[in-house]
């Protein structure tokens, strides 16, 4: 097992990924095509390869995979590849594939293009693993939920702007929209929300100091506040549809800025050094960047 | 073949239904129609929108003859279906159509290219429905349900090369698709009709098959649970129509109002109480019932008639784009049937041709077996006759295949060869139109699926008017 195989399955991933794409977006906007098998296992294969990109490219660079930024970007698309691909019938959102094949490509691309590629120190804590993967399960949902929620808004204008032909009806009804993206939501939810209290423990544990550290744990905050708020209002005012979608993507768009932090982020805090062993932080642990 | 009858082209609704039949009269109408000496086989096809008889014509001197005489033979059947005193009393109505026409015909009709609504699909099942009962009845029994079963192959082949049947044509059924755009399956639906006439009882019998329960509000109480009773569902007078409308998904709005029933403010309340959920109101009536600005509403969607009526005619439109390439379908089977019928004119010479060689060969070998040979064993006399037959088969290939060749091209060529064989070989003359009664009886049911001629039919010699 060498950088190689890592580097082959991550070209075979990405043109996987990047054939599901073109299928699905051929298939949305052009009606030409039909996603009704093929999409889905597309993307399944993707998950495959991705899935043995990562193990691989973990134990080349001898990174735990939910260690550092670039590994967990890369986590976090293939969950949600995943997600789909057992949800999708049951949800019936097969569509929703058209942004979830993009979204995973991009995540893949982003977690080997973007920011530094540093050698991985050791995981000094057991909270931290347990933190970063509650957390990439539960963005992965909210990327699904996402999906569902921007499907909602196209769907939702064609309908009511009367233009019921053409795209929309390739879309899922939006009854089945608003549900799927409900679930997800409902599904990652305590995810994310374990993902915070582990992470507000650990912040008490070190110094945080950085002006990204502090807008990670900010964003961090106000992504669970916005999906805790969509979800409340949803149960005791009724907000569906419309509103609950635009709430969606808001709390997806905080969630995928804590990661841009991560991947932007310039030096490591001096807080890792502080922090000694057996007393390691989020930050130093999420700042190491390698390359998988 | 010879097709004669009425259609929404050519009659209006009261003389069309003047020549329907139904299911429970059709064996003895069709037997009626097959114990004539002019006819072959027949078929009787009877729609809300057309009636017509299909035959295929007996053989007689020639062929304008045969068809001449299956004409007269099928407008007198439909005197007495209609019972009128003469056949000038069909009047114009009636259209007629023979040989390759009536094919077209055929192919068109179970296309769906000829129905009121262009690519609707109950036309097929109506024809399917057709055949099965002339089967049934031993009214079809070769050439014609060859060729009818050959309609379903194009039909199919138009169904799913084209665009033909895409999109939906109906106001109910575009209501139906519509709730499924937005509620998927309606089977967690529940359906409310406010009002309770004629085209409230249309939507339900649309939406009422696939949704949960329906519902049925109107001014009058009796009048709706009359109608509820109908459908299995639950009437309410129309001063509960918000508390309906709380507990209803979809609803279709038909009173005769002259003013708004359903306004901005009343579902502006239902919507608080619904907690957001959905609601999708279908308003037919004309003044409309419902308040254009409910549709302005967070999760409320309303469609007026006009709407849906845009979405008919866009259909529609979309299938009009596709009749040239469906057409051009049913030219290329057409021609394609046009050549296989053709061929079966030579079949005749080739089995006479066949019949005269075997036979010389036979008889020779005969002959020799019963002198110079008989001192072969029964092996050795079987391996002879087993020579014989091969020799047989062998030297006819040729000239079978040109015969067939010439005939699927060019019937003039196919003529001149004919002609030919018979002098040089000496053959008996072969009737202009043989079509032999009964020669095949077997036949495939309307869900079988085949466009290879039967060998029987290839074999049997008959011909095709």
């Amino acid at each position: 097992m060498n950088e190689l195989s890592a580097n082959i399955l991550f070209v075979l991933t990405s043109a996987t990924y990047a054939a599901a794409s073109a299928l699905f977006l051929r298939f949305l906007v052009r009606g030409k095509g039909d996603v009704g098998k093929l999409g889905p296992r597309l993307i399944a294969l993707g998950a495959a390869l991705h899935a043995a990109h990562i193990c691989v490219a973990s134990l080349v660079l001898r990174v735990c995979p939910v260690e550092g930024i670039h590994f967990p970007m890369s986590v976090v698309s293939m969950l949600m590849c995943v997600a789909y691909v057992i949800a999708r019938k049951r949800l019936r959102v097969e569509v929703a594939g058209a942004f979830v094949a993009p979204l995973a490509l991009t995540a893949l691309m982003a977690s080997r293009f973007v920011g530094r590629a540093e050698p991985g120190e050791g995981i000094k804590s057991f909270i931290l693993p347990f933190h970063v993967t509650l957390n990439l399960f539960g963005v992965a949902l909210f990327g699904l939920a996402f999906s569902a929620a921007a499907l909602y808004l196209v769907q939702e204008r064609f309908v009511k702007s009367k233009r019921i032909d053409g795209m929309s009806r390739r879309l899922p009804p939006l009854d089945a929209l608003d549900r799927a993206e409900h679930r997800f939501l409902l599904a990652g939810f305590p995810l994310l929300t374990i993902g915070i209290i582990t992470g507000t423990v650990w912040a008490q544990r070190v110094e945080a100091g950085a002006t990204a550290d502090i807008l990670r744990a900010v964003f961090g905050y106000v992504t669970w506040l916005v999906i805790a708020g969509v979800l409340f209002l949803r149960a005791a005012a009724g907000w569906r549809g419309r509103r609950a979608a635009y709430g969606t993507i808001a709390g997806f768009a905080f969630a995928v800025l804590v990661l841009v932090v991560y991947l932007t982020r310039k030096e490591v805090p001096h807080s890792v050094a502080a922090s000694g062993a057996g007393a390691a932080d989020t930050e130093s642990v999420l700042s190491r960047t390698v390359k998988p | 073949m010879v097709v004669i009858g009425v259609s929404h082209k050519t009659a209006p609704v009261d003389v069309r239904e003047r020549f329907a039949a139904g299911s429970e009269i059709l064996p003895e109408l069709l037997a009626r129609l097959t114990s004539r000496p002019e006819l072959d086989e027949a078929m009787f096809l009877s729609t809300c929108n057309r009636v017509e008889v299909i035959a295929l014509a007996k053989s007689g001197k020639s062929l304008d003859d045969a068809t001449r005489a299956a004409s007269r033979a099928i407008r007198e059947a439909l005197r007495e279906q209609i019972g009128a005193s003469s056949i000038d009393d069909l009047g114009d109505w009636l259209y007629e159509k023979s040989g390759d026409e009536a094919v077209r015909h055929v192919f068109r009709v179970a296309a769906s290219l000829d129905s009121m609504v262009l690519g609707e699909p109950q036309i097929l099942g109506q024809v399917k429905d057709a055949y099965d009962a002339a089967v049934a009845a031993g009214a079809l029994r070769s050439h014609l349900a060859r060729c009818v079963h050959r309609a379903f192959t194009v039909a199919k082949r138009i169904r799913s090369e084209t665009q033909l049947g895409a999109g939906i044509v109906s106001i109910s059924s575009v209501a139906v698709d519509l709730a499924k755009r937005i509620f998927g399956d309606l089977a967690g639906s529940t359906v409310l009709l406010v009002g309770a006439g004629e085209m409230a009882e249309q939507a339900a019998k649309s939406l009422g098959k696939s949704s949960k329960s329906i519902r049925v509000c109107n001014r009058s109480f009796d009048r709706a649970a009359t109608l509820a009773a109908t459908f299995g569902g639950t009437a309410a007078p129309l001063d509960q129509l918000e508390a309906e409308l709380v507990i209803s998904d979809v609803v279709v709005a038909s009173t005769s109002s002259k003013t708004f029933v359903i306004t901005r403010d009343l579902v502006k309340r239902v919507m608080k109480q619904r907690k957001g959920k959905t609601l999708f109101l279908v308003d037919i009536a004309v003044p409309r019932n419902v308040e254009p600005d409910v549709h302005k509403l967070d999760n409320v969607y309303v469609y007026n008639v006009d709407d849906l009526e845009a979405e008919v005619a866009e259909n529609m439109k979309a299938r009009q784009g596709e009749v040239v390439s469906a057409e051009r379908i049913v030219e290329a089977e057409l021609a394609d049937w046009a050549a296989w019928a053709r061929g079966l004119n030579v079949n005749p010479t080739v089995v006479a041709l066949r019949a005269k060689t075997r036979s010389v060969l036979v008889a020779e070998l005969e002959r020799s077996l019963g002198t110079r040979l008989k001192h072969l064993t029964e092996g050795d006399r079987a391996a002879l006759a087993q020579m014989v037959e091969s020799a047989t088969n062998k030297l006819l290939h040729a000239p079978t295949t040109r015969l067939k060749q010439a005939a699927s091209t060019s019937d003039a060529d196919a003529g001149d060869l004919v002609h030919a064989v018979h002098h040089l070989f000496d053959l008996p003359p072969v009737p202009e139109a043989p079509g032999e009664r009964g020669r095949d009886s077997r036949t495939m049911k309307a869900t079988e699926s085949s466009s290879t001629p039967l060998a029987a039919d290839q074999e049997s010699g008959r011909l095709p008017h």
